[in-house]
C-alpha cells in the first residue's frame, strides 16, 4: 500500500529546478582583472577566494615550490601590520585567512560573517597587492615547509602518487610536487621570492570570487576601488611545455609501511577537452566508491584490496587518470593483475546501462556535494575563470555527463588507458 | 540548543561523546533566513522543513528523542549498537544495499549518538528527496537486525572503542564525565561495556528498537532546495503510517553536586601529563546558558582567551588549554583541558582557578564580551550555510530544547551582558565545586 502510494506520488516534480538559487555577476576591470560575485543570501557568511595564475605549471625542477612558498612567507605580514596583527584582526571578524599554491594557479582564501565583508576584501587586497615578504621569514618558512614535505614523503600513498606523477609527466612541469623539495628550496632564495611575486603578480592573471550574503553592486564598487588602480602590465611570456611523458614504465620503490601501494596511470584529457565527461564516467565506472569495478572485484568478491579507487582531476593542460589499490603486501602481485584484467575488461566490453546511470547520477551527485559551501562556491567560479572554460561550465558539464554512451566510455578507455605507467611502493 | 562549544582539538571526541554539548543558536539576521516549517502529524511525528537554496542538495535528518540515558545499567552501547545496525537493511533491502543506494545518488549518509538523542542523516541530490524519506521511515519502522551483521559489527564498534582509549585528549573528555556525572547516565560510556557488547542478544537490540523507535520520538528534519507544501504528502505517505505507541523514557536519578572527592589519576603512555576540570553548570533549559557560553568563550576558546594568555602564554605552565561547554537537558558541564609537563600540575590547576577567580572578583571587559559574541555568531553562520548544518541545529533544538528557543538565540546572546557573565561565574564556578582528571606519565605516576 505504502509502495503504491509512493509510485503515485513519484509524478509529482518534488524538486524546484536546479541551480536556480544563487546568482552570479562577472567584470572584468579596465586593468585586466576578474572580479565575480555570487549573491547567495542564505547565511550571514562570505567567503573569498583570489586565484592568481601561478603555480607549478610555471616551475622547473630547480625552483618547484617556489609558488607555494611565497605565498607561505606572505601570510607573514603586509607593509601596515604583522603576521600576528593580521590573524587578530581577522579573527575580530569571526573569520580566517590562509594562502597556498596549487598546479595551475595559488589562491588567498577569506571567510568571515557578511557583515564584515568590506573589510575582509580589504585584508585581502593588502595580503595580495601589498605583502611585506620580509626576508626574516624565510628561512623559518622553509623549514616549515621542508617538515611537511618530509610528513609528505613518509605517508605511503602520499609519496606514491608523487612517484607517479614524476613518471607519467617526465619533463612537464605537473611532475613536480607543489610543495616542491627540500633541494629546491633550499635555492630559492629572497630575492627569488620577490622577483617570483612581482613577475606574476599582475592584474591580468588575476581573479577574484566572492560568494556569500552580500550586494554584488557593493561588492564590484569596492573591488574596483581596492585592484582597479593596478596598472596593467600584459602577459608573462612562457617558455613551451613539454609534453607529459607517460613512458609505460613500472617501478618499484621500498620504505617502511604497513600497507603495499600500486598506482597505474595514464595520460588523460584536459579540463576543457570533449572528451572530459566520458572520461570522467569511466574513471567513475572503474574506481568511484563502494560500487565502482575496483572496490567490487577486488575487494568485495576477492579480498584483494583495502582501498580500490580512481582519480581524474585535470586542470589546464593533459590530466592523469590513475587507478589505485591499497593492500596486505602478501596479497600485491594478486591484486595488481586483477586491477590489469579490470582495465582489459573496460577496453573490451562495453559497460551496461545500469552500471552506466550508476556512475553517472554518483558523479553528478558528489559534484553537487562538493559545492555546499562558500568557499567552495567562490573557489569553483574563480576557478573556471582560471582554467578558461567559462562561468557556464557546470550546466555544460552536467549535460556532458548525461550524454555519456557506453560507445563513448569504451572509446576513451581505448584511446586513454592503453599506455600505462605504474609505481608500486612496497613495505620495507 | 546552547553550549556550543566543542573545543577544536576535541572536536571528534564530542561527535561520540557529548554530541548534544555542541553548540546551535538562532539566525544572526532573523528574516534573512525564511524560518522553518514545524508540523505535527496524526502519530505524532515532528515534521520541520525549510527551504534553503544554498546548493543542489537536501538533508534529511531522522532525530529520535533517545539516547544513551535511556538504557538500563545493565544495557550500556545498546542505543550507539543500534544507530550502527539501522543502515544493515530491512526486510525489502538486504545488506550493504542502502549504503549503495545513497552512494548511487552521489549522496552521504552518517549517524550519531549522544545521551538524549540519536540521529540519523542523509544529503542527498534534490532530485532523490522522495527515496530519500522512505528509506528513513524504513529504516524508523522495520530495521531487520540481521544475526550476521550483529556480529560483524562487533569489531567495528571494539575498534571505535580503542580509538577513544588511544586518543589522550578524547579519552580525558570521557573520563572527566563519568567523574562528574555518575550515577546519572551522563556519566556512563555511550559505547558501552566491552563484555556486554560482546555477547549482545539480538533480542534485546529489537526490544530496545521497538520501544523506543515510536512516532512521537520521532523528528523529521527536511532542509534544502524543495519547496515546503510537496514535502508533507511523502512524509505523510511514510512515517504518517507508522503505528502510535505510547514513548516511554527511562527515568534518571538526580545529576549529582560536584566536590573534592571527585578526583581521578590515570597512568598513560603519553610522555606528557593532561589536565582536565569540570565544574557544573546550566542544562539546556536554563536561563543561564547564554551567559555561560560567552564565559566559556571568553575563558579558553582562542589564543586570545584568558586562560590561553594567562596560563600558556605568560606563565607557561601548559603546551594548549581550552575550555568547551556541553549543555544537556539534564545537565551542564563547563570542561578545561591542558596538556602540559607533569612537574607542572598543581601550579597549572593553581592558575587556572585564580583566573577563574579574578573574572568572578572583577568581571570581563566590554571587548571580551563583543569578541565572544562575534565568535559565537560566527560559528553558528557557518553550520548553517549548509543544509545540513541548519539541519542539525533544528533537530537538536527539538529533541532537547525547543525550535523557538533555537531561533532566538542569537538575539539572547547579543543581550548578555558583562554583568551578567560575571554573575554566572559566582554562581557556578567555586575553588572547590568541581571535578578533576589528571593523566600522568606511567613512568612518573604515584
Amino acid at each position: 500500500m505504502i509502495r503504491l502510494a509512493l509510485a503515485l506520488l513519484a509524478v509529482v516534480i518534488l524538486a524546484v529546478p536546479a541551480g536556480a538559487p544563487a546568482q552570479t555577476t562577472r567584470e572584468r576591470l579596465d586593468n585586466g582583472l576578474t572580479v565575480i560575485v555570487r549573491e547567495n543570501p542564505v547565511a550571514p557568511v562570505v567567503a573569498v577566494s583570489l586565484l592568481v595564475a601561478v603555480g607549478t605549471r610555471w616551475e622547473e625542477p630547480a625552483n618547484a615550490g617556489i609558488s607555494n612558498f611565497v605565498h607561505a612567507v606572505m601570510v607573514r605580514g603586509t607593509t601596515k601590520r604583522s603576521g600576528a596583527q593580521l590573524a587578530e584582526a581577522i579573527a575580530a571578524l569571526g573569520g580566517k585567512l590562509s594562502a597556498a599554491g596549487d598546479m595551475d594557479y595559488s589562491e588567498i582564501r577569506a571567510s568571515a560573517l557578511s557583515r564584515f565583508w568590506r573589510e575582509l576584501l580589504g585584508f585581502t587586497a593588502e595580503l595580495a597587492l601589498a605583502p611585506r615578504l620580509s626576508a626574516g621569514e624565510v628561512d623559518g618558512e622553509r623549514d616549515w615547509i621542508v617538515g611537511r614535505i618530509q610528513k609528505r614523503h613518509d605517508n605511503a600513498s602520499a609519496r606514491a602518487f608523487d612517484e607517479l606523477f614524476g613518471a607519467l609527466y617526465g619533463a612537464h612541469p605537473y611532475a613536480l610536487p607543489v610543495l616542491g623539495t627540500p633541494e629546491s628550496l633550499g635555492r630559492v632564495d629572497h630575492a627569488a621570492l620577490v622577483a617570483w611575486y612581482g613577475r606574476f603578480y599582475r592584474p591580468e592573471r588575476m581573479t577574484l570570487a566572492v560568494s556569500g550574503q552580500v550586494s554584488a553592486a557593493e561588492v564590484l564598487a569596492e573591488a574596483r576601488r581596492l585592484f582597479g588602480d593596478l596598472p596593467r602590465r600584459g602577459a608573462v611570456t612562457e617558455a613551451p611545455r613539454p609534453s607529459p611523458a607517460n613512458p609505460g614504465t613500472r617501478r618499484v620503490i621500498e620504505q617502511p609501511a604497513q600497507q603495499a601501494q600500486i598506482l597505474v596511470g595514464g595520460i588523460a584529457p584536459s579540463l576543457g577537452h570533449p572528451d572530459h565527461a566520458a572520461v570522467k564516467v569511466l574513471s567513475t565506472v572503474l574506481g568511484g566508491g563502494m560500487a565502482g569495478r575496483l572496490f567490487v572485484e577486488l575487494r568485495d568478491k576477492r579480498g584483494l584490496a583495502y582501498t580500490a579507487a580512481a582519480y581524474y582531476d585535470p586542470v589546464h593542460d593533459p590530466g592523469a587518470l590513475v587507478l589505485y589499490l591499497g593492500t596486505a603486501p602478501e596479497n600485491a602481485t594478486k591484486a595488481e593483475e586483477a586491477l590489469l584484467q579490470e582495465v582489459d575488461r573496460v577496453r573490451t566490453d562495453p559497460v551496461g546501462a545500469d552500471e552506466l546511470q550508476r556512475a553517472k547520477g554518483y558523479l553528478l551527485g558528489r559534484y553537487a556535494m562538493d559545492r555546499r559551501t562558500n568557499e567552495r562556491q567562490a573557489w569553483y567560479v574563480a576557478f573556471y575563470e582560471v582554467e578558461g572554460v567559462g562561468q557556464d561550465y557546470p550546466e555544460r558539464y552536467r549535460r556532458a555527463v548525461e550524454a555519456v554512451a557506453p560507445a563513448d566510455v569504451l572509446r576513451v578507455a581505448r584511446q586513454y588507458l592503453g599506455t600505462l605507467t605504474t609505481v608500486v611502493l612496497r613495505p620495507r | 540548543m546552547p553550549g556550543r562549544s566543542t573545543p577544536a582539538a576535541v572536536g571528534a571526541a564530542l561527535v561520540l561523546l557529548l554530541l548534544a554539548g555542541c553548540a546551535a543558536v538562532g539566525p544572526a539576521r532573523p528574516g534573512a533566513t525564511a524560518k522553518p516549517a514545524r508540523e505535527v502529524l496524526p502519530n505524532g511525528v515532528v515534521l520541520i522543513v525549510q527551504e534553503h537554496r544554498a546548493s543542489d542538495v537536501v538533508a534529511l535528518q531522522l532525530w529520535m528523542r533517545m539516547g544513551g540515558r535511556d538504557e538500563a545499567a545493565d544495557e550500556l552501547g545498546l542505543a550507539h549498537y543500534i544507530e550502527h545496525m539501522l543502515f544493515k537493511g530491512t526486510p525489502t533491502r538486504p545488506p550493504g544495499s542502502i549504503d549503495r543506494m545513497v552512494e548511487g545518488f552521489g549522496g552521504m549518509s552518517n549517524a550519531f549518538t549522544s545521551y538524549d538523542t540519536t540521529h540519523y542523516d542523509f544529503v542527498v541530490p534534490v532530485e532523490h528527496v522522495r527515496e530519500g524519506i522512505e528509506l528513513l521511515a524504513d529504516l524508523a519502522a522495520n530495521a531487520s537486525f540481521p544475526p550476521d551483521e550483529i556480529e560483524n559489527e562487533k569489531k567495528v564498534v571494539f575498534e571505535e572503542m580503542n580509538l577513544i582509549e588511544d586518543d589522550p585528549e578524547k579519552f580525558l573528555l570521557r573520563r572527566l564525565y563519568e567523574l562528574s556525572y555518575s550515577p546519572h547516565p551522563y556519566g556512563r560510556p555511550l559505547l558501552g561495556q566491552r563484555e556486554f557488547i560482546q555477547k549482545l542478544p539480538r533480542a534485546e537490540l529489537l526490544q530496545f528498537y521497538r520501544k523506543h523507535f515510536v512516532p512521537k520520538n520521532m523528528v523529521l528534519v527536511v532542509v534544502g532546495t524543495v519547496d515546503p507544501a510537496r514535502v508533507r504528502p511523502l512524509v505523510d505517505a511514510t512515517f504518517g503510517r507508522i503505528a502510535t505507541v505510547p514513548p516511554a523514557r527511562r527515568e534518571s536519578p538526580p545529576v549529582p553536586a560536584l566536590d573534592r572527592t571527585r578526583r581521578a589519576e590515570i597512568a598513560r603512555a603519553e610522555k606528557q601529563a593532561y589536565l582536565g576540570l569540570a565544574w557544573r553548570t546550566a542544562p539546556t533549559g536554563s536561563e543561564d546558558i547564554y551567559a555561560v557560553d560567552l564565559l566559556t568563550y571568553i575563558l579558553g576558546d582562542s589564543p586570545s582567551s584568558r586562560l590561553n594568555q594567562t596560563v600558556r602564554e605568560q606563565l607557561r605552565l601548559v603546551a594548549s588549554i581550552e575550555a568547551g561547554y556541553g549543555a544537556f537537558e539534564q545537565g551542564g558541564l563547563v570542561t578545561v583541558m591542558a596538556r602540559l609537563e607533569p612537574a607542572n600540575l598543581d601550579r597549572a590547576e593553581a592558575a587556572i582557578l585564580a583566573v577563574i577567580r579574578k573574572v568572578r572578583a572583577e568581571g570581563v571587559t566590554e571587548a571580551e564580551r563583543q569578541r565572544a559574541v562575534i565568535t559565537a555568531e560566527s560559528s553558528y553562520a557557518f553550520d548553517i550555510e549548509t543544509a545540513e548544518g541548519l539541519a542539525k541545529s533544528y533537530g537538536q533544538a527539538e529533541t532537547t530544547w525547543t525550535l523557538d528557543n533555537e531561533l532566538a538565540y542569537l538575539g539572547r546572546l547579543r543581550g548578555i551582558t558583562a554583568a551578567q557573565i560575571q554573575a554566572v561565574a559566582r554562581k557556578y564556578f567555586g575553588d572547590d565545586n568541581y571535578a578533576r582528571v589528571r593523566f600522568v606519565p606511567e613512568s612518573t605516576s604515584r
